[in-house]
């Protein structure tokens, strides 16, 4: 055996046996049986063990995994660029801070361009809480309700920002609001409301059905722009009167005397007032509580307003100085509750954020995605070893050989380097069995041609190896340039496919042009060897 | 010893006009195609919307959900059976004017329906997708972006590596794969997505591998063959090659099909696509690329004084 056949044996023999090793927690973490996980929730040491193994197994995609794919928008209106990418930054820290708490394995938070934000939520159990924890401001602030005199004014005002609007019907059975059209038209806007059922600190009241349109024209420019130094804010839960129900609406102060960035801890706890029910105590640090302070001392036997992302939890009346800490008691579920003192323990974002696409795949979609897609992938790879060693026989056999080989590396490449492993990934690695024959195929055909030529076995071999390389080599090249492309085009599980399809041609071309010429030269190193089974 | 297509002499030069027509009228027909249908029937990865994919147990059957979901009032809402007959996609397309978020809302609002309209069947969300219209419309020009950088990018390595009328005649094989990929899909009604721009690229990937494996050989058989005119060193050059091209063609076609048919519903388009490409990619490289070139030298020189072989 010459020198560089040595060392190419060497190398070829090096890198199957790192990707065994490589391959090594991969296979561990399938031969887990479903049932051993469950069992091992009860013995950390052990679940403590599967974790470590799975983390150096293959990952697997969303899509094979289940789980959620969110891509959320940042609202830089009005920002610089400086301040635009500092949000970014913060916004993306709160949301980590969410995420951590929810106890999701794995999460994974990006950026991306100025204004996104990447999610990626493995294994999530409950999509539409996790959405409800991330898409929430969180903002929590202290405002002042004011007098009762102010809000004749404050109501004129929006009557007659809305004066000439065409009235829109008003809910069937609003029995206590104005439902007189001429009226309607004259208080476009007072006319929806209902006032005092007896609560004395709550002026008026939207009736529950027309919230959504009372809100709409809060957030009106027109309805912004006559108001100054003040604003309505609605409750978050409606109250009942008599079979109505009935939203409060309160005239606070436009600017927050307190803020929650103010917060020190927040934890949810029973609701004595309401049994049954939860409620979120907070404490303040001492900026916030010497504010605090200072507010309730001054404005005692008024109404302070409990504001979270502009909707109102409750407006107590000031019946004491008030240090350090309070109550959110917003009739809140127990998990209502522990999620709001999350939300504001991670604390507020700095703007606001909408969901801007949206994947989530259950997880039994992704368990049977696995299995037709392994079933698939493993069915075409058999016909195509048959196809292999019926054509070609003992040079058939080695090239299945190499193809094996190749997997095997493309898979440890995979979980070596912590890249993940999607449907169409796995379909990826199916298609690369498929065209990396082709280099086979060159090959071998080369060689046939040079051995009709009458060439021996070992010329016809070295020419056709020799002459075969520029042509993989030139056409690999191109299909890795369409790879590459994919791979900075794709998002998800495109992008799987488009790494598990570069690598394939990467690793299928070594395989190919190293590891078959080796196997295929040892076996001609026997001098009575006068013909090659191809 | 096992062997197709062995020393051939098949003159595929000389069906030139024949396969040139052909394909320009495949290629034509899919433009046509895909005007009539205006533009390719992308899914909600580009035009935003959403969709649900939902398991009954047991199934109401297809009409009650249909009917239960345009009762429930979203337009353009559009329900079918998904691998099985208890499995259905939902589609909801995007509001006109419609925010971010609207979209995410939607697939909700109708999941609720769902869950009211059939309170004894056990609802499995399999899979949602929610895509804003503003992020549908940049994805799709990032796709449309991606299969032109990508042919592009081709173009010039297959110029860099040979001459450039060869990079001229791969991009020209390229678009032609492309377009009557696009323009089955459309003839069959089916939806352009994230997964069928990846196998478009794909099948440019593979479709110019196949043609470089003849350029090559041309290249070779330039440089041995002086005496032979350019016509009948591209036709030796294809036939050598047959063999492997079939045969690289016929193993990945394999793979693509039976993905198709075993991969499962999720992946079955993006299959059909690939089946589809590595079709017509063979075809190209064979009947459209490397003929192209002996079309173009018989405009530019005369094909019997060959002045000097490209390399």
């Amino acid at each position: 055996m010459n020198r560089s056949l040595q060392m190419k044996a060497g190398l070829c023999a090096v890198i199957i046996l790192l990707a065994t090793y490589g391959m090594l927690p991969t296979f561990k973490a399938l031969s887990i049986s479903h049932a051993e996980r469950e069992a091992a929730k009860a013995n950390p040491t052990r679940l403590a063990q599967i974790e470590e193994i799975d983390s150096k197994a293959i990952r697997r995609g969303l899509d094979l995994k289940g789980g959620m794919y969110l891509v959320l928008e940042v609202d830089q209106a009005g920002m610089d660029p400086n301040q635009a990418a500092d949000s970014l930054k913060r916004v993306k820290e709160i949301l980590y801070n969410r995420i951590d708490k929810f106890g999701v394995s794995e999460p994974e938070i990006t950026t991306f361009g100025t204004n996104r934000i990447v999610v990626k939520l493995p294994g999530l159990q409950d999509p539409e809480r996790a959405k409800a924890l991330l898409g929430k401001t969180a903002k929590l602030e202290f405002r002042l309700v004011r007098q009762p005199e102010e809000l004749t004014d404050a109501l004129a005002r929006l009557d007659q920002a809305f004066l000439g609007d065409k009235p829109a019907p008003v809910a069937a059975d609003t029995s206590l609001a104005a439902t007189d059209p001429t009226e309607l038209a004259q208080r476009p806007f007072s006319g929806l409301l209902v006032t005092q059922p007896g609560i004395s600190s709550t002026p008026m009241f939207v009736p529950e059905e027309d919230v959504e349109r009372i809100a709409a024209m809060l957030e009106d420019p027109r309805a912004l722009s006559r108001l100054r130094g003040v604003e309505f804010q609605l409750g978050m839960e409606p109250v009942t009167s008599g079979a109505r129900k009935l939203r409060p609406l309160y005239l606070v102060d436009g600017k927050a005397s307190v803020a929650g960035d103010q917060l020190t801890d927040a934890q949810a706890g029973a609701d004595h007032e309401h049994p049954g029910m939860w409620m979120v105590n907070f404490s303040l640090n001492n900026r916030g509580a010497r504010e605090f302070a200072r507010l309730t001392g001054e404005n005692i036997g008024r109404s302070l307003a409990i504001s979270l992302d502009g909707r109102i939890s409750s407006a107590p009346t000031i019946q004491s100085r008030i240090a350090g800490s309070g109550q959110i008691s917003g009739r809140f579920s127990n998990a209502e509750a522990t999620d709001l003192a999350l939300l504001l323990r991670a604390g507020a974002l700095p703007t606001d954020i909408s969901i801007a696409e949206e994947r989530t795949v259950g997880p039994s979609l992704g368990s049977d995605s696995i299995r037709m897609g392994v079933n698939a992938s493993l069915v075409g790879s058999l016909l195509v070893v048959l196809f292999m060693v019926v054509y070609y026989r003992v040079s058939g056999l080695i090239a299945v050989a190499a193809l094996t080989a190749n997997i095997l590396i493309l898979l440890a490449v995979l979980a070596q380097f912590n890249l993940v492993l999607t449907l169409p990934g796995l379909a990826g690695v199916a298609l690369t069995v498929g065209m990396a024959v082709d280099a086979n195929v060159l090959i071998n055909e080369r060689i046939r041609e040079e051995l009709r030529k009458d060439k021996s076995v070992r010329a016809a071999v070295q020419a056709g190896y020799h002459n075969a390389q520029r042509t993989i080599i030139d056409s690999n090249l191109t299909t890795l340039i369409s790879g590459i492309v994919l791979l900075w085009f794709g998002t998800g599980p495109i992008k799987g496919f488009a790494v598990t399809m570069s690598i394939g041609i990467l690793t299928s071309m070594f395989t190919a042009l190293v590891m078959t010429q080796v196997i295929t030269e040892i076996m001609l190193l026997n001098p009575k060897k006068q013909s090659l089974s191809i | 010893m096992m062997e197709f297509f062995t020393k051939t002499n098949f003159k595929f030069t000389g069906a030139m006009k024949f396969n040139f027509t052909l394909s320009g009228i495949a290629f034509v027909a899919s433009i046509v195609l895909l005007i009539a249908h205006g533009g390719p029937r992308y899914s909600i990865d580009f035009t935003g919307g959403s969709v649900l994919q939902v398991k009954f147990a047991p199934s109401p059957g297809i009409s009650q959900v249909r009917g239960v979901l345009e009762k429930g009032g979203e337009a353009g809402v559009q329900v079918t059976e998904f691998g099985a007959s208890d499995e259905f996609l939902v589609t909801l397309p995007a509001r006109k004017g419609a925010e971010s978020t609207d979209a995410t809302r939607v697939a909700k609002v109708a999941l609720d329906q769902l869950h009211q309209a059939f309170p004894n069947s056990q609802i499995d969300v399999r899979r949602t997708e929610s895509v804003g219209p503003k992020v549908g419309g940049e994805l799709r020009t990032a796709a449309v972006n991606s299969v032109i950088v990508g042919v592009f990018l081709i173009a010039v390595y297959v110029w860099f590596r040979f001459v450039f009328r060869y990079g001229i005649a791969a991009i020209i094989a390229l678009l032609h794969d492309v377009m009557l990929t696009l323009g089955i899909f459309s003839l069959l009604n089916l939806e352009v997505s994230l997964q069928i721009v990846a196998a478009l690229l794909t099948i440019v990937g593979y479709s110019i591998n196949d043609t470089i494996v003849v350029f090559d050989r041309i290249r070779e058989n330039m440089g041995l063959r002086r005496k032979e005119s350019y016509r009948e060193v591209i036709n030796r050059s294809i036939n050598e090659t047959l063999s492997r091209t079939i045969l690289t063609s016929l193993t990945t076609f394999t793979v693509a099909v039976v993905l198709w048919a075993m991969g499962g519903p999720v992946i079955r388009d993006f299959a059909f696509a690939m089946s589809f490409g590595v079709f017509v990619g063979t075809y190209s490289s064979i009947f459209i690329a490397s003929p192209l070139l002996v079309w173009w030298s018989d405009k530019q020189i005369n094909d019997k004084k060959r002045a000097s072989p490209a390399m």
